[in-house]
C-alpha cells in the first residue's frame, strides 16, 4: 500500500483522465438536457483532479511519507515533490487558460484527459529511477502532447502535430539508444547500480559512456529545446494551440531538466564522465543562449518569439547544470539554481502565454505588429504580458532576476565566469526584443479601440501567474529553500 | 576493449563500402563505356509481386482500417498478458488479481470510448 | 533636538510613497477608477500627503545626523535571502549625505506634485501619473537609504524603469516613446557596467554592504586593479544614469514627458542618482588615481560641451536638459578633484533653482502652449510672478552673488583651483557659457514683443489656443514662489561650512586626508561673478538688442522670420559677435555628429550585425521535418566527436 500511497500523486491524475472519459461518455447517453452543463464540469473535474494531486503531494510532506514505491521503480523524494507541485501547478493553469479556447471545440473530454495524462507522465519522468520505467514515463508524456499538438486539426497544427510526432519519435529513439548503452556497460537498469558501476569506471569504458552520455542529452534535449535538438520547437510552437504550446515549453520543458537531473546526478554523477557532460552542458548553454536570442530578434510571430526565447531560456537552466561539477557544494548550488530558475520560469511563461491567448484570440493574430495599442484596448494585460516580459529579461522586482543572479552567480562561483558573461550579455541582447513587444503595445496606435475583456477564468489564470511572479521576486526564500532542499537529494 | 569497436568499426565500414561501392563501380563502368547504355521505360517502372501498378501510391484509404488494426492490436496484447498470468494464478494471488483486474477496467475505458465514439462501426 | 531615528521611521519614509503607489494603483485594478468612485484628484492628495510625511520623518533623520556630526548611523542589516553560503541582505543607513539627499528628493518632489496638481488638470492619465510619480519618489528613496550595494542597484534599476515609463507617458506620441526607449536603452549600457562592478567586488571581497566595502578600500585591503575596474564600473553606470558624456544623448530628449517630470528627473531623482552613487564611492574612487582622473575628465568635457550645446537650443527645455547636463559635468568635476562636500552641496542647491527653472517653464508652456522660445517673448508682461522666480534660478545658476549658485559654485571653483587648477580654468570657462545661456534664455522669452504661441497638447486647454498668455494658477505659482526664496537662501546654510562637515563626516578616517580642503580666496568669487556678468552682458547684447531691431523691420511677429533673418547675424555692428557665434554652431555641430554618426553608428551597427547573421539562422529553420531531424544526427556526431576528440586521433594514429 505504500507504493500506492506514494504513487498517489500521478495516480489520482490519472484516475480523473478516466472519469473525465467515462463521464463525457455518460453525458453523450444523457441526451441534450445535461449538455450544457459538459463543458463546465468537465472543466471542474480536471482543475479537481490537479488540485487533489497538489494535497496529496502535500500530504506526503506533512507524514514524512517519502520512499521508494513499486520495489524501487519509483523515489518520491523531495526533488520528485517539487515537480509534482511544479508539474500539477502547470497543469491547473493551463486548464484554467484552457476552458475558453475550448468553448468551440467538440473534444473537451479528451482534451483534459490527456493534459491530465501527460502531467502524469511529467511527475514520473522526475521521480522514475529506473530506466525501463523512465522511458515509459517518456512516452506517456510524448504521446499525449503529439496529440495535444495537432488538436486543433487544421493545417497549421496538424503539420505541428506531424512534425512533433516525428522529431519526437526520433528522439525518443535516440534516448533508449543512450540506455540501451548504458545497460550494456553496467547490466543494470536502476540508476543507482547504474551510478556505482560509473563511478568505478575507468579508461575502457569511457568511450561508451560518452556515447550513452551524449544519446542521453540528445534524447532529452529535445524535451528540453535546447541547440542543436531544438529545431522543432519554432514550428511546433507556432502550430499548436496556445495553452498547449504554454504547456509544452512549461511543462514538457521542465520534465525533461527534470529527467535529466535525476539521470545525471544520479547515474553519472561521479567519475571522470561527470566533467565531460559538465563541459557538454557548458557549451550547449552558451550555444543555446545566442542561437535562442539572436535568432528571437527577427521573428514577427509572438508565439514564435517566445519559442526562441524558451530555447534561450533553456540554455540559461543548463548553466545550472553545468555547474554540477563533481564537488558538493557546486553540486547543491547549481542544481537548486535550476530548480529555482524553473520554478520563476513556469510562473513567467504561463502569464505570457495565457496574455497571448487573452489578446491574440480577440485581435485574430499572432504578429507582433498587430499587438499596437493593446495598451489602450486593454491594460491591465498589457500591465501582465510587460511584467512577464521584464521578468524574461531579468529586471527586478521581477522572479526573473533573482533567477538570473543565482544562476549567474552559481556559475561565477563554479569558475565559468566566461559563462556567466556570455549569459549576462545575452540578457541585453533579449531585452531588445522583449522590450519591442512592450513598445509595440504601449506606444503605437491601435487598429481599432474596441477594448478587449479577457475571459474570467483567462483572467484568474493571468493574475496567478503575475502575483505569483512578482511574489517570488520580493519574497524568494521559500521557493530557494524548497529548490535548495530538492536539490539536496543529491547532496 | 577499444579493439572490440573496431570490430564495430569495420562492420560499418562494410555496410558503407557495399552499397557505395556497387553504385560507383556502376557509374565507373558506364563512363569507361564498357557498361551499355540503353534506357528503355520498362526498366524505370515500379516491380511488384510481378502485378502491373495501377494509379499512383497516394490514394486514401479509410481511416477505420486503422481504428480495426489499433483495436485489434491493444486486446492481443491483452491476451497475451492475460495467458501467463493465468497460468500462474496461484503465485500471482491477490495482488496480481488486482494488478490484472486493473488492467482489464483501463482496456474496458478504452473500449467504452471508442464504442461511444462510433469507432466500431463501418460506416 | 529629538531622539535619534528609530530604524522604523527610516523605513517608513521609503515605504510612505510605495504605500500611496499601491493603493493608487489598487484602486486602478479594482476599477475604481473607471467607476468615478475613486475620483482623480484622491490620488493627487494621497501622493502628497505620503511624500510630505517622507519629508518631515526626513527632517526628523537630518536632525538625528547632525547630533552625530554627519557620521553613520547604521542599522543592523536583515536577512533577506538565504541559500546555503550565499547570503542577500536588506538594510537601510542613515548618514550626512543620505540625510541631505533625503531632504533634497521629498522637497523637490513635494513641490513638484504640488505643481503638478495645476499643470496635470484634467490630463486623462491623471491617476497614472500620481502612481508613477509616487514610484519614482520612493525609488530614489530607497536608492539613498540603501546600505548594500545590490539593494541599491535594484532601486536603481526601478528609477530607471519609472523613468522610462513618465518620459513617455504621453504615449501615444511618436517622439515620447523613442525618447523613452532611448533613455532606458542609453542608461542600460552604463547600468551593464555597474553590474559588472557588483559582480566583481562581490567575487573579490564577498562583500555587498557599501559601509564595508568603503571601509576595506579606505584602509587598502582591496588590489588597486579590482579598485580602479570596480570604481570605472561604478562610474559608467553613474554616467549613464547622470548623462555624462558620452551617455549624454537621452537626456535632452527625455524633454518628451509631462514637465514636472522634468523637474524631477533633472532636480532631485534620476539624473542626480549618478552624482550620489559616486559620492557614495568616493572613499573607493579617491584611491584609485586612474579613477578619480576618469571622473575629472569625463566632467569637465561635459560640463563644456552641454554648455555650449545650450547656447543654440530653441526649445527652452532642451536649454535646460543641456544646463542640467553641464551642471552635473561640475558635480562631478567637483568629485573628481576630492571636493566630495562641494559636490553635493552644488547638488543640493542646483536642486531647488534647477527644479525651478523647469516649473518656470512649465508655466510659460502652460500661458504659451509652446516650448519654442521663437514663438515666445514679451512674457515679462503677462506673467510676472513666473518672470520674477525663472530670472532668480537663472542668476542662480549663473552664480551671481548672493543667490544659492553662487555659495556652491564658488567652492567647486575654490578647491578646483587648490587641487588642480587646469580644472579651474575649464570650470570658469563653462561659467561664462553657462550666463550666456541663461541670459539668452531669459531674454527670448521674457523679453521683447509676444510671438504668438502655439496650440497646446495636454490638459483641460488641449487645442485651444490662448489668445493671450495669462499668469498660471496659484497652485502652479505656490511651488515657483517657495522654491525662489530657496533658490535665493540655501545657499547661506554652507556658509560656515558646517554643511560640508556633515557631507564629509561619515568617510572613513582613510579618506578624510583625501579630500579637498580649498580656503577662501576673494579673488575667485569676484572673478566668477565677473565672468557671469559678462556673460549676461554678451547676451543682453545679441539677444535683446537684436529683438529691437527685429521689430523695428517689422518681421518680428513672424517667429519663422526670426530664424530665417540671419542677415541680421551678418550686421556689421554684431560682426566679432558672429564670428564667435559661427564657430559655437561648429563646434555644436560636430558634438552632434559626434552623436549622431560614432554613437547612434556603433549601436546600429551592433544591432545590424545581430539582424544579419539571424536572418542568416532563419534560413536553416526551413520547416522540414528531415532537416531538423538531420540536426538531431549531426548534433550527436558532432558532440561525440568533439567530446572523444582525443580518442579518436588515436584511432587514426595521431
Amino acid at each position: 500500500m505504500d507504493s500506492v500511497n506514494r504513487f498517489g500523486p500521478e495516480l489520482i491524475l490519472l484516475a480523473m483522465a478516466a472519469v473525465i472519459i467515462l463521464a463525457d461518455i455518460g453525458w453523450a447517453l444523457a441526451g441534450t438536457g445535461a449538455e450544457r452543463m459538459r463543458r463546465p464540469a468537465l472543466g471542474a473535474l480536471a482543475l479537481t483532479g490537479t488540485a487533489a494531486s497538489i494535497i496529496w503531494s502535500a500530504l506526503l510532506i506533512a507524514f514524512d511519507e517519502q520512499g521508494e514505491a513499486f520495489s524501487g521503480m519509483i523515489r518520491v523524494d523531495d526533488f520528485a515533490l517539487f515537480f509534482n507541485f511544479l508539474f500539477a501547478g502547470t497543469a491547473a493553469i493551463v486548464i484554467l487558460a484552457s476552458i475558453d479556447f475550448l468553448r468551440r471545440n467538440r473534444f473537451v473530454a479528451e482534451y483534459y484527459a490527456l493534459i491530465l495524462a501527460s502531467t502524469a507522465g511529467m511527475m514520473l519522468l522526475a521521480s522514475t529511477i529506473d530506466l525501463i520505467a523512465i522511458f515509459v514515463a517518456l512516452e506517456l508524456t510524448g504521446i499525449s502532447l503529439y496529440i495535444l499538438v495537432a488538436f486543433m486539426k487544421d493545417g497549421r497544427s496538424s503539420e505541428a502535430g506531424l512534425k512533433y510526432l516525428l522529431l519526437g519519435a526520433i528522439s525518443s529513439a535516440v534516448a533508449l539508444y543512450g540506455m540501451a548503452y548504458l545497460f550494456g556497460i553496467t547490466g543494470s537498469t536502476s540508476l543507482d547500480e547504474i551510478g556505482l558501476v560509473v563511478s568505478e569506471a575507468n579508461g575502457e569504458t569511457r568511450s561508451a559512456l560518452v556515447l550513452a552520455m551524449v544519446f542521453l542529452i540528445a534524447g532529452f534535449g529535445f524535451k528540453m529545446a535546447i541547440v542543436p535538438f531544438q529545431m522543432w520547437v519554432p514550428d511546433v510552437y507556432e502550430g499548436a494551440p496556445t495553452p498547449v504550446t504554454a504547456f509544452l515549453s512549461v511543462g514538457s520543458k521542465a520534465a525533461g531538466f527534470a529527467v535529466v537531473m535525476r539521470i545525471f546526478l544520479t547515474a553519472l554523477g561521479d567519475g571522470s564522465i561527470s566533467s565531460d557532460w559538465a563541459t557538454v552542458f557548458a557549451i550547449l548553454a552558451a550555444i543555446s543562449m545566442s542561437l535562442g536570442n539572436i535568432t528571437a530578434l527577427v521573428q514577427g510571430n509572438i508565439k514564435r518569439m517566445l519559442g526562441y526565447s524558451s530555447i534561450a531560456q533553456a540554455g540559461t537552466f543548463l548553466i545550472g547544470l553545468a555547474v554540477v561539477a563533481a564537488a558538493d557544494p557546486q553540486l547543491l548550488l547549481g542544481t537548486s539554481a535550476v530548480l529555482f530558475f524553473l520554478g520563476t520560469y513556469a510562473f513567467t511563461n504561463l502569464g505570457a502565454f495565457i496574455a497571448v491567448i487573452a489578446i491574440s484570440s480577440k485581435i485574430g493574430s499572432d504578429q507582433i505588429a498587430d499587438y499596437a495599442g493593446v495598451a489602450k484596448r486593454s491594460p491591465l494585460l498589457a500591465l501582465g504580458l510587460t511584467i512577464c516580459l521584464l521578468s524574461l529579461t531579468g529586471i527586478p522586482p521581477t522572479a526573473g532576476f533573482i533567477a538570473k543572479v543565482y544562476v549567474f552567480n552559481a556559475a561565477v562561483q563554479a569558475d565559468l565566469v566566461w559563462l556567466a558573461i556570455v549569459g549576462v550579455l545575452n540578457s541585453v541582447v533579449a531585452a531588445y526584443y522583449y522590450l519591442r513587444v512592450v513598445l509595440n503595445m504601449y506606444t503605437a496606435e491601435p487598429a481599432s479601440e474596441e477594448s478587449i475583456q479577457p475571459g474570467y477564468y483567462l483572467g484568474l489564470a493571468m493574475v496567478v501567474a503575475v502575483v505569483g511572479l512578482l511574489v517570488i521576486g520580493i519574497f524568494p526564500s521559500p521557493l530557494l529553500e524548497a529548490s535548495e532542499a530538492a536539490a539536496r537529494v543529491f547532496g | 576493449m577499444l579493439s572490440d569497436w573496431g570490430h564495430v568499426g569495420f562492420l560499418l565500414l562494410l555496410a558503407l563500402v557495399f552499397p557505395v561501392g556497387g553504385i560507383a563501380s556502376s557509374w565507373m563502368l558506364g563512363l569507361l563505356k564498357i557498361r551499355p547504355q540503353a534506357p528503355d521505360p520498362i526498366k524505370e517502372d515500379i516491380f511488384e509481386c510481378g502485378v502491373e501498378t495501377e494509379g499512383t501510391a497516394w490514394v486514401q484509404f479509410n481511416f477505420r482500417y486503422y481504428y480495426y488494426a489499433l483495436l485489434f492490436v491493444i486486446f492481443d496484447v491483452e491476451a497475451v498478458f492475460l495467458y501467463p498470468w493465468a497460468v500462474s494464478l496461484d503465485e500471482a494471488s491477490v495482488t496480481g488479481f488486482i494488478a490484472v483486474v486493473t488492467f482489464i477496467v483501463i482496456l474496458t475505458i478504452g473500449l467504452a470510448y471508442a464504442w461511444r465514439k462510433k469507432a466500431l462501426e463501418w460506416l | 533636538m529629538l531622539n535619534q531615528i528609530p530604524e522604523g521611521v527610516v523605513w517608513a519614509i521609503l515605504f510612505l510613497p510605495f504605500g500611496s503607489f499601491a493603493v493608487i494603483s489598487l484602486a486602478a485594478l479594482l476599477g475604481l477608477t473607471r467607476t468615478g468612485s475613486w475620483e482623480a484628484r484622491f490620488s493627487g492628495y494621497l501622493t502628497m500627503a505620503a511624500i510630505a510625511a517622507s519629508f518631515l520623518l526626513s527632517l526628523w533623520a537630518l536632525d538625528s545626523v547632525l547630533q552625530e556630526d554627519g557620521a553613520r548611523i547604521g542599522y543592523d542589516a536583515h536577512e533577506w535571502v538565504t541559500v546555503g553560503s550565499l547570503r542577500f541582505d536588506i538594510g537601510v543607513t542613515v548618514d550626512g549625505l543620505t540625510a541631505i539627499m533625503l531632504i533634497v528628493v521629498t522637497s523637490v518632489s513635494l513641490l513638484v506634485q504640488f505643481y503638478s496638481q495645476g499643470y496635470m488638470r484634467g490630463d486623462p492619465g491623471y491617476n497614472r501619473y500620481y502612481a508613477f510619480m509616487s514610484l519614482f519618489t520612493g525609488s530614489m528613496l530607497g536608492l539613498v537609504l540603501a546600505s548594500n550595494i545590490l539593494q541599491l542597484f535594484v532601486f536603481w534599476e526601478l528609477v530607471g524603469l519609472c523613468s522610462y515609463l513618465l518620459i513617455g507617458f504621453w504615449f501615444y506620441r511618436d517622439s515620447a516613446r523613442r525618447a523613452a526607449t532611448k533613455a532606458f536603452v542609453v542608461t542600460r549600457i552604463g547600468d551593464l557596467g555597474f553590474l559588472s562592478a557588483i559582480l566583481l567586488i562581490w567575487t573579490k571581497t564577498d562583500q555587498l554592504d557599501i559601509g564595508q566595502i568603503q571601509h576595506l578600500a579606505a584602509t587598502g585591503m582591496i588590489g588597486s586593479s579590482v579598485i580602479t575596474w570596480f570604481a570605472l564600473g561604478l562610474f559608467a553606470g553613474a554616467a549613464g544614469k547622470s548623462a555624462q558624456f558620452p551617455l549624454h544623448v537621452w537626456l535632452p530628449d527625455a524633454m518628451e514627458g509631462p514637465t514636472p517630470v522634468s523637474a524631477l528627473i533633472h532636480a532631485a531623482t534620476m539624473v542626480v542618482a549618478g552624482v550620489y552613487l559616486v559620492a557614495r564611492f568616493f572613499p573607493v574612487f579617491i584611491v584609485s588615481e586612474e579613477a578619480i582622473n576618469a571622473v575629472v575628465v569625463v566632467g569637465a568635457i561635459t560640463a563644456i560641451m552641454a554648455a555650449s550645446l545650450a547656447i543654440v537650443a530653441t526649445d527652452i527645455k532642451r536649454v535646460m536638459a543641456y544646463s542640467t547636463i553641464s551642471q552635473l559635468g561640475y558635480m562631478m568635476m567637483a568629485l573628481g578633484v576630492g571636493a566630495i562636500g562641494a559636490a553635493i552641496f552644488h547638488l543640493f542647491t542646483h536642486a531647488f533653482f534647477k527644479a525651478l527653472l523647469f516649473l518656470g517653464a512649465g508655466s510659460v508652456n502652460h500661458a504659451t502652449g509652446t516650448f519654442d522660445m521663437r514663438k515666445m517673448g514679451g512674457l515679462a508682461r503677462f506673467m510676472p510672478v513666473t518672470f520674477l522666480t525663472t530670472t532668480v534660478a537663472g542668476l542662480a545658476l549663473v552664480g551671481v552673488f548672493p543667490l544659492a549658485g553662487f555659495w556652491s559654485k564658488d567652492e567647486i571653483l575654490i578647491e578646483a583651483w587648490a587641487e588642480k587648477p587646469l580644472i579651474f580654468w575649464t570650470a570658469l570657462a563653462g561659467v561664462f557659457l553657462t550666463a550666456v545661456y541663461v541670459g539668452r534664455m531669459l531674454f527670448l522669452t521674457f523679453g521683447g514683443e509676444y510671438k504668438g504661441g502655439e496650440a497646446s497638447d495636454h490638459g483641460a486647454q488641449a487645442n485651444s489656443r490662448p489668445a493671450e498668455p495669462h499668469e498660471s494658477p496659484w497652485v502652479m505659482l505656490l511651488p515657483l514662489v517657495v522654491l525662489a526664496t530657496l533658490a535665493t537662501t540655501v545657499g547661506f546654510v554652507n556658509i560656515t561650512g558646517g554643511m560640508n562637515d556633515i557631507l564629509e563626516g561619515w568617510l572613513p578616517e582613510e579618506t578624510h586626508e583625501l579630500v579637498a580642503a580649498g580656503d577662501f580666496v576673494l579673488w575667485i568669487s569676484v572673478v566668477s561673478v565677473a565672468v557671469g556678468l559678462a556673460g549676461l552682458g554678451l547676451a543682453w547684447a545679441i539677444y535683446s538688442r537684436k529683438a529691437i531691431r527685429a521689430e523695428e523691420v517689422s518681421a518680428a511677429l513672424e517667429p519663422v522670420q526670426v530664424l530665417l533673418d540671419r542677415k541680421y547675424y551678418l550686421d556689421d555692428l554684431y560682426e566679432t559677435v558672429i564670428v564667435k557665434g559661427v564657430i559655437m554652431r561648429g563646434a555644436a555641430a560636430a558634438l552632434h555628429a559626434w552623436d549622431r554618426y560614432v554613437i547612434d553608428g556603433v549601436v546600429n551597427g551592433l544591432a545590424s550585425l545581430m539582424r544579419f547573421s539571424s536572418e542568416k539562422y532563419r534560413l536553416a529553420q526551413s520547416g522540414q521535418a528531415q532537416l531538423y531531424g538531420a540536426a538531431i544526427f549531426i548534433g550527436v556526431i558532432v558532440i561525440v566527436a568533439s567530446v572523444l576528440q582525443d580518442e579518436l586521433l588515436g584511432i587514426v594514429g595521431l
